[in-house]
């Protein structure tokens, strides 16, 4: 059985995604090795300007270059940067069509491998893991199952996620498709919040349809916690490939930040620019094809 | 005006202790911070994965399969971390396989919380 990552990327005015997917790339090669391949998806005009850079990290690239409705994203960087650019998001729901591998591990551009937890997914009996517990490196959200509304459903984040070619998984990205071009129903349908097409929303809630729209579990990942860092956490240093310094917004006072070191642990890093300030370090420190 | 004096100087003394409760305070936060992503990061490390299923590894596993192990059998269904059964054939290996890794991961969150504990300046610990 073949068996790939897989990260999307595609860039708009504010963030050059492609580079932190390739940083993204190298820490996944350095971290885990049972895989066959790290393969990009993006877009054309993506993929145009950063080709050499992307060549170096990935074994493959897909071109995707469907249509995507605007989708205008708050970015934050720390409190002191707030923008908003347009967020190219709605390729996900695509992957099972665009993977060629029969298991595939799907990452957020974002999300640095830093143990190697995941590669347990291979062989995996289940169709499809994806978590939804999650955990905020800053302390300040307490709760570690985030809902879509207090009346609706638990989110599962499709920030990391697991698939193998099966009947079940076809079917859930069929839904999740569909939740695509109907978003509006499905956003009144179960309560969302924002403003945002959001992948998180789309996947819980296909789940959710999949399962007979009644309350279920799906198989989490190896890992027990997502470890979610929020935009207004930022980077200190980047010592090497498995052992970052964050500025951990302080729950108390979110201008002012708390130091922590974390080493051979995942980290989600959802402030855009501060990946951005590091990206040479990032880059230098993971691992070439 | 001694009395003013005698005040200022206890104030003086107070603002001191306040300056110094909140820069261990400070201090507290961070040390809880870093303690808290330390137990989390092990939490996530102890997790091992056979057969198509997914073992979160701790004490009452390890016991249990120990049980397992010396009662003579050598294969066994077990319910997963997402309450899937697994089915062992190995039960020996499988136990010693989780029991180093738990034995491995412990030691090494047993150290770094030593050097955690080891020193007030939050520079020295986080070796900045």
């Amino acid at each position: 059985m073949s068996r790939g990552i897989i990260i999307f990327a595609q860039n708009n005015e504010y963030i050059n995604y492609a580079e932190q997917a390739c940083a993204c790339a190298g820490y996944a090669r350095r971290s885990l090795s049972l895989f066959d391949e790290i393969c990009l998806i993006t877009n054309t005009e993506t993929l145009a300007p950063n080709e050499t850079l992307i060549n170096e990290y990935f074994d493959r690239v897909i071109i995707s270059d469907n249509f995507q409705p605007e989708n205008i994203r708050l970015f934050k960087d720390t409190t002191d940067k707030l923008e908003y650019a347009p967020f190219k998001n709605m390729s996900r729901s695509e992957v099972y069509k665009l993977s060629p591998y029969d298991e595939t591990l799907v990452i957020d551009a974002d999300y640095f491998i830093m143990n190697d937890i995941l590669d347990q997914v291979w062989n995996s009996d289940n169709d499809v893991m994806i978590n939804s517990k999650y955990r905020d490196i800053s302390g300040r959200h307490q709760e570690n199952i985030e809902y879509i509304d207090n009346f609706s459903i638990p989110m599962y984040w499709a920030t990391v996620f697991y698939f193998k070619k099966s009947d079940f998984a076809e079917n859930l990205f069929t839904l999740i498709s569909h939740i695509k071009y109907n978003y509006k129903y499905y956003y009144y349908l179960y309560n969302c919040s924002g403003n945002l097409y959001r992948n998180d929303f789309a996947f819980s809630m296909a789940l959710h349809i999949l399962n007979g729209s009644v309350a279920f579990d799906v198989p989490s990942l190896p890992i027990n916690y997502l470890n979610n860092s929020f935009d207004l956490d930022d980077i200190y240093r980047v010592n090497s490939h498995n052992d970052v310094i964050m500025y951990c917004a302080d729950a108390e006072n979110v201008s002012s930040h708390i130091l922590s070191r974390f080493k051979d642990m995942d980290l989600h890093i959802m402030n855009k620019k501060a990946i951005g300030r590091f990206i040479d370090d990032l880059l230098s420190h993971g691992e070439k094809v | 005006m001694s009395d003013i004096t005698k005040e200022t100087e206890t104030s003086k003394e107070d603002l001191q202790r306040l300056e110094k409760a909140l820069e261990f305070s400070n201090t507290m936060k961070t040390f809880n911070l870093n303690k808290n992503n330390l137990k989390v990061k092990t939490q996530n490390l102890l997790s091992h994965s056979t057969s198509g299923g997914s073992f979160t590894v701790d004490q009452s596993l390890i016991s249990f399969m120990n049980f397992v192990v010396s009662s003579g059998k050598t294969e066994i269904t077990l319910l997963d971390k997402n309450d899937i059964p697994v089915y062992i054939e190995d039960t020996e290996k499988f136990l010693d396989d989780i029991s180093s890794l738990y034995f491995e991961v412990v030691n090494d969150y047993y150290n770094e919380y030593q050097k955690l504990k080891s020193s007030r300046k939050i520079e020295k610990v986080l070796e900045i």
